[in-house]
């Protein structure tokens, strides 16, 4: 439980709540839903990566559309970013599992600003590219495969600046971390899943 | 006043709701002009603050309405309010019209609102068989005809059957395996309230500039990428009953791996959560991917992409790969939890262990697995790569493999089995005929040949609602009425109910057999008009759906006024095994005082001494605080 809610306790023990559910797995609830959701997102970016496969694929367009470029160094660079942000958040767990709060308000700091770095330069990206989603299908898939990213980005820096926030504010423990453990899973799938794209996308 | 606009509930979302509208035409009004869209044109076009506001409005409606309360607070780091189960259990009927934790309550607000979309879904097809009585248009024109029986469709697929099955499960799965509610039950209360945003929107679509969406529920582009505004609706409703399903998904897995009780193994799991749990996982997996196909169109429709644009080299037959990977998984989300439903009923009903339990589980595993091998099966005329035909009518024929092995066993239940022949074992009785007519004409639709002989013909209006009436259906029926005495703390009606029943299955039989028969003389479906020659048959039809249509009248009747005013239920009116017929009807506040322990199997009818679950003394005082204090963290 968070340390600003512990000190109900006391206060409701005479309260008649629900008898204490049994644990029968030794999996946490909330890293089980967290896993759950990631098998579901999984599979929205597979409705779109279909949509790729069918028409990079399946129909043989060429890639990109002629006379389009992509970027690949620059989001090469983005790369970069982002998988350092894994690095940080990793840091960031490691510091208060052992106590350390410098480290984990730090980490969590760094990882939340590297994130708004991607998403800047993946804005910018888009800014400068020179077609847009309209002009064809192959500019509809690279747009939809990394705006849909993008999003997964934008939800995943909500769960940090939450995490952020509230280490600022003197929460999580060395005992109590759940709440830095499960979003950073969520960023992880979101570094991933980056590279899974960026791979297809701008590499291949 | 100020207090109630302020606080959780319908004001603060009427407000909230009004906001996000004015937000959503902002918010339009500024990206046109940022992109140089001339303004007055702009107030002309209402469809992009349409579109924005179909999003934005029912988020605030959720906002409002307190969904996101607790985890706002959370968020921002400021300190959590103690939990005190305020939001949890239901004293009066208001308590059932604002966001409550229970699942009990929400079992009760899903399978009602539910059924309260069948009511609306029915009463459309009443108008579109009144329409096809005769031949020529009666009452109404072909696009609202299209319109009619694409949100039927929708309706019943999105808001009736997927969330009652939901609705049922939400109410008795943490009863049966021994939990005090679910894993997550914030997130469980906010599932709720998606689902009524989704039918209203569906409904709404009837008043959209251009008519209801008319596409049918598949929504095949690039049909739906030019249609009117109303297909938005569509594909907007659809992302929130997705959301829907999906929350609850995630949740009853997350209950049933970690919230058994104590000696409750896998192979210990009633079957209808083991059939939920096979659910689960198929929600889990595929809806992501309708959710996908909506988005793009609603990409394609808003924006201007070209997923579905084969002028610039979009692909058309993508869609439907896409749609149905989903849909095909969708229909057994449809069909297994009523397979948990009979089993349950047949084995109490039998007064027998459920013949082969452990095939049982596993076949609903199988079935899960080639449930996502056969999805082009519904696609055999649509001009895809030929040879993809061959594999997916074997793995179609294979998948009536595992629900062959549930036909017989429920049959090998029945076998010399003490029946007793109320109305939710004749409900079962009937689902088992009509499910295995509606799979035999599935297993004749596998072959190639045949399936595109009839493909679009009314023999595939009979088959759904063979398998969608006559099976899900006719297994929520039977597990409403098992239930009703355990959800309301009444009995029903027994005279009301066979009476409902055998309406229901004789003009079950004489609405949609004879659309076998059209559909092999070669009817077409989804036409507001047909050919002379069908005439008799029609007509035919039309006078047994009303009948079939009167028999839900039975239906509603029995349910309302028994939970008005039947006699007493007593706790375990059938003598259950299972653990949600241990406690009292209707179930405490929190399902048990203390978790019971499990020593035994759950359908040991008929075995002298057998035992399933034992509840231990009830706890000391101590014992109980701690367990108000770790239940406080169960949404954290």
């Amino acid at each position: 439980m968070e340390a600003a809610s512990i000190a109900h306790s006391p206060a409701h023990g005479d309260h008649h709540g629900p008898p204490p559910a049994n644990r029968s797995s030794r999996v946490e609830t909330q890293l089980l839903g967290m896993l759950l959701f990631i098998i579901s997102e999984v599979m929205v970016f597979g409705a779109f990566f279909t949509a790729y496969f069918f028409i990079r694929v399946a129909k043989g367009a060429p890639w990109p559309a002629p006379g389009d470029h992509l970027p690949v160094e620059v989001a090469g660079v983005n790369t970069a970013i982002l998988v350092s942000s894994s690095l940080t958040i990793h840091w960031a767990q490691t510091s208060i599992k052992n106590g350390n709060r410098f480290g984990l308000k730090a980490g969590m700091l760094t990882t939340f600003l590297l994130g708004c770095t991607f998403l800047f330069i993946q804005i910018n990206e888009y800014a400068n590219i020179g077609f847009a989603p309209q002009d064809n299908a192959q500019a509809t898939v690279f747009y939809s495969l990394t705006g849909l990213h993008g999003a997964h980005v934008f939800i995943g820096l909500c769960l940090l600046l939450i995490v952020t926030i509230r280490s600022f504010r003197g929460h999580y423990s060395p005992q109590e971390h759940r709440g830095v453990e499960v979003p950073g899973i969520y960023w992880h799938f979101v570094d991933v899943m980056w590279l899974v794209v960026y791979s297809t996308v701008y590499i291949l | 006043m100020a207090v109630r606009l302020r606080a959780p509930g319908f004001y603060r979302a009427g407000w909230m709701m009004l906001g996000a509208i004015i937000f959503a035409a902002g918010l339009t009004w500024a990206v046109r002009a940022s992109t140089g869209h001339s303004t007055y044109q702009h107030f002309l076009d209402a469809n992009a603050i349409l579109t924005v506001s179909l999003f934005a409005a029912p988020l605030a409606f959720l906002v409002g309405i307190g969904g996101f309360d607790y985890w706002f607070d959370w968020a921002i780091g400021r300190p959590t309010r103690p939990e005190d189960h305020s939001g949890h259990g239901a004293y009066s009927w208001k308590d059932y019209f604002r966001i409550n934790t229970d699942h009990k309550v929400i079992g009760v607000q899903y399978t009602v609102t539910s059924f309260f979309f069948l009511l609306v879904g029915g009463l459309i097809a009443m108008l579109m068989r009144a329409q096809l009585a005769q031949p020529g248009s009666q009452f109404v024109d072909a696009n609202t005809f299209n319109g009619l029986f694409s949100v039927h469709a929708s309706l019943l697929i999105f808001l009736f059957i997927i969330p009652v099955f939901a609705g049922l499960a939400n109410f008795v799965l943490p009863l049966m395996i021994g939990a005090p509610d679910m894993a997550f039950p914030r997130l469980n209360a906010l599932s709720y309230w998606l689902l009524p945003i989704a039918g209203l929107m569906m409904l709404g679509s009837f008043f959209a500039p251009g008519g209801a969406f008319a596409d049918g529920w598949t929504a095949y582009a690039p049909l739906s990428d030019n249609a009117p505004i109303g297909q938005t609706f569509f594909s907007v409703a659809v992302q929130f009953a997705g959301a829907s399903s999906i929350m609850t998904a995630l949740n009853f897995l997350v209950t049933i791996i970690t919230m058994r009780a104590p000696g409750m193994s896998f192979f210990r799991l009633p079957l209808l959560v083991w059939a939920n749990f096979a659910t689960s996982l198929l929600v889990v997996i595929a809806t992501p991917f309708i959710a996908g196909s909506q988005f793009m169109i609603l990409l394609d429709r808003a924006l201007g992409f070209n997923f579905f644009h084969a002028a610039k080299g979009g692909d058309v037959l993508m869609y439907q790969h896409v749609f149905w990977f989903y849909s095909h998984p969708a229909v057994y989300i449809m069909m297994l939890p009523g397979f948990g439903i009979i089993s349950e009923i047949l084995a109490v009903k039998a007064r027998k262990p459920i013949f082969g339990y452990r095939m049982m589980a596993f076949s609903l595993l199988a079935i899960v697995a080639l449930g996502f091998t056969v999805w082009a099966h519904h696609m055999f005329t649509s001009g895809m790569a030929a040879w993809i035909r061959i594999p997916m009518a074997i793995t179609t024929a294979i998948i009536a493999v595992p629900t062959g092995i549930k036909i017989f066993s429920w049959l090998a239940t029945l076998w010399r089995g003490v029946l007793h022949l109320d109305t939710p074992m004749l409900f079962a009785l009937g689902f088992l005929t009509t499910f295995t007519l509606g799979g035999i004409s599935g297993v004749m639709l596998a072959m190639v040949p045949f399936d595109i002989h009839v493909s679009a013909t009314y023999f595939i209006v009979a088959h759904i609602h063979y398998v969608l009436f006559g099976g899900s259906l006719m297994t929520i029926f039977a597990g409403v009425y098992y239930w009703f005495p355990k959800m309301t703390g009444r009995m029903f009606d027994e005279r009301l109910g066979k009476w409902h029943f055998w309406s229901t299955f004789i003009f079950f039989n004489l609405t949609f057999g004879p659309m076998h028969i059209l559909g092999l003389q070669g009817m077409p479906r989804r036409v507001a008009t047909y050919a002379n020659q069908f005439a008799d048959l029609n007509l035919f039809i039309s006078i047994a759906s009303f009948g079939l249509g009167l028999s839900t009248l039975v239906f509603l009747y029995n349910m309302v006024t028994s939970w008005r005013g039947g006699p007493r239920a007593v706790a375990n009116p059938w003598r259950g095994l299972t653990l949600e017929w241990q406690v009292s009807s209707p179930p405490p506040v929190f399902n048990f005082d203390r978790v019971p322990t499990v020593v035994g199997g759950p359908y040991e009818y008929g075995v002298p001494g057998a035992v399933h679950g034992i509840f231990a003394p009830p706890p000391k005082p101590a014992t109980v605080g701690a367990g108000s204090s770790s239940s406080g963290a169960s949404g954290e």
